[in-house]
């Protein structure tokens, strides 16, 4: 299932920010639950939480190993911060036409892809670069970074082609 | 002589589309309204439960609302919060207060403004989440809102059951064809596949007629263990509650939005000594056109992969096989959250839903949900023997 919408891409413009939104959405760096991932995003890597006890990948909001019922409280050393591959593959995707005055920049529909990542993880992220399409569900992806404001963080990279079929 | 927990007063106010009262003032209103249709005094309450619509906003319902309503003297007051389940889980929570001797008499309150002058409903959602958490780098990611959200759900549940947007055309459409029957409906003008087709798309694959109606509204409800003297309008007994909160992780190789809610429906079924056959109506909550397929099969109304079928055939429709959400829903009717199919459910089974009427129904089935589906609240109601 493919999200065309026959939208043409838009142009990035080096320098001027964001291409989707505007610099007051830019995450809480200094947030404790989510820090590490945006620090290791400024050095272009994907860390992402496990539980040190079993390896059993983690949410970002989850504080106890569902496998083992270990503690994996943040800033402890039961939640154990790993680089990750930048690689994963589509669970669900939308092209998001809606755009809110102020907080969206972006002049076209936006893709919003829902990521299983190699490492186990999912995450919820837009592309890295303007994009007027989405692709097919099981299609893989990269993981690439795009900055809001001051922040740096985790975005997807797709091959343009491979939305080639079906629309909405 | 108390007598088994039933809700005997509704009020409702107006659900409008512009900007007006905030929602105390709405609260109030519908606190008034129920009264009067239950034929009691405020002396006689004795026990309030509130629930309010997610997010910081300045007018957020909350316990202030016993002052502002002039309910004194209360022996149950309290806010309750399990997102869109609350308003489900504040009727079981009256039921079991009156049985642990809490309470007799308890008001349950719901009221939303998100629409405010200048303001859509759309842009209070959507400036609604904050920058922190996981939510922080998704509204960094453009996720603004539930709309998107429950689009990547409607675009994993379409690729999972084989489905099309005609599965969801199908609802939206229903959903109108009761609207229309219906004097509490916000949209009530006819519409057809053509119409639903031609709305504005919001998040692929959800159109604007996929989405809940927002409106500033109020709904009240009495849940008593007595029959006000003289009351002439049937008593809607509370005969099965049952609840579940499944925890999905969000992980590689797994849905996560989809299953364990249907226990909440077989334990409220159970307890009330009846089936999903003995349901003359049911009133689910409905956000988003794809969660009512979702909650058909989750609820055991329909097979795997099969409710957008039964939908595309009619079989929600008015005179199909099974009435789902006979006011029009939240897609075409309100969204006031729980409130929309609780409200439903009783004029239903008062026999009083004019043009959308269920002939005969006597027994319904109510539903709320939270969160990404995580919480279920349900109950059976019946309308008492005379």
């Amino acid at each position: 299932m493919t999200a065309s919408q026959g939208a043409a891409p838009q142009e990035a413009l080096p320098g001027a920010g964001d291409w989707l939104v505007a610099p007051d959405l830019a995450p809480d760096a200094g947030d404790p639950v989510m820090a590490p991932l945006y620090a290791a995003a400024t050095r272009g890597a994907l860390a992402l939480p496990f539980c040190a006890a079993c390896s059993t990948p983690l949410e970002l909001e989850q504080y106890v190993c569902d496998a083992c019922g270990a503690s994996a409280e943040i800033g402890t050393a039961g939640r154990a911060w790993r680089d990750v591959p930048l690689e994963g593959a589509v669970h669900a995707a939308t092209l998001v036409h809606r755009r809110e005055p102020g907080l969206i920049v972006a002049t076209a529909p936006y893709p919003v892809i829902d990521v299983e990542l190699t490492s186990g993880h999912r995450l919820v992220l837009t592309t890295d670069a303007p994009s007027g399409t989405t692709p097919d569900i099981g299609a893989p992806v990269e993981i690439a970074f795009r900055t809001v404001g001051a922040v740096t963080l985790p975005a997807v990279r797709f091959p343009e082609a491979a939305s080639a079929a079906g629309s909405y | 002589m108390s007598q088994p927990p039933a809700i005997v007063g509704l009020g409702m106010t107006e659900m409008s589309v512009t900007a007006g009262p905030d929602s105390y003032a709405l609260a109030t209103e519908a606190v008034a309204a129920a009264l009067a249709d239950a034929g009691l005094d405020r002396g006689d309450v004795d026990g309030m439960l509130v629930g309010s619509s997610q997010g910081v906003r300045e007018d957020r319902l909350g316990v202030a609302l016993a002052r502002r309503a002039g309910l004194g003297d209360l022996r149950l007051l309290e806010h309750l919060e399990i997102k869109g389940a609350t308003a489900v889980a504040m009727v079981t929570r009256a039921v079991l207060a009156i049985g642990a001797g809490m309470a007799r008499t308890v008001l349950c309150v719901f009221a939303d403004a998100p629409i405010g002058p200048g303001k859509a409903a759309g842009s209070t959602y959507a400036r609604s989440g904050g920058n922190g958490g996981v939510r922080g780098l998704e509204r960094a990611s453009g996720v603004l809102g539930s709309v998107p959200t429950f689009a990547l759900l409607a675009s994993r549940y379409l690729h999972v059951s084989g489905g099309t947007e005609a599965d969801l055309c199908a609802v939206a459409v229903s959903a109108r064809a009761w609207a229309s029957g219906s004097e509490q409906a916000v949209n009530r003008k006819p519409l057809d596949d053509e119409g639903y087709y031609a709305s504005r798309m919001i998040s692929a694959p959800l159109r604007v007629l996929d989405c809940a109606r927002p409106v500033n509204g109020a709904v009240a409800l009495i849940v008593s263990s007595t029959r006000p003297a003289g009351h002439a309008k049937p008593a809607i007994e509370i005969t099965g509650m049952g609840a579940v909160h499944p925890m999905r992780r969000r992980r590689a190789g797994a849905e996560s939005w989809f299953g364990g809610g249907g226990q909440a429906v077989d334990d409220a079924l159970a307890m009330a000594g009846t089936s999903r056959a003995g349901l003359d109506v049911v009133e689910l909550y409905d956000p988003f056109s794809v969660v009512t397929l979702c909650l058909l099969e989750e609820y055991g109304f329909c097979k795997s992969g099969q409710a957008g079928t039964f939908a595309r055939g009619g079989g929600i429709a008015p005179g199909g096989e099974l009435p789902v959400n006979t006011g029009g829903g939240q897609l075409s009717g309100f969204y006031l959250q729980g409130m929309t199919p609780l409200a439903e459910a009783v004029i239903q089974l008062r026999g009083t839903g004019g043009d959308r009427q269920v002939a005969g129904a006597r027994t319904a089935l109510v539903t709320g949900i939270g969160g990404r589906i995580d919480h279920h609240e349900a109950l059976v109601l019946a309308r008492e023997a005379a």
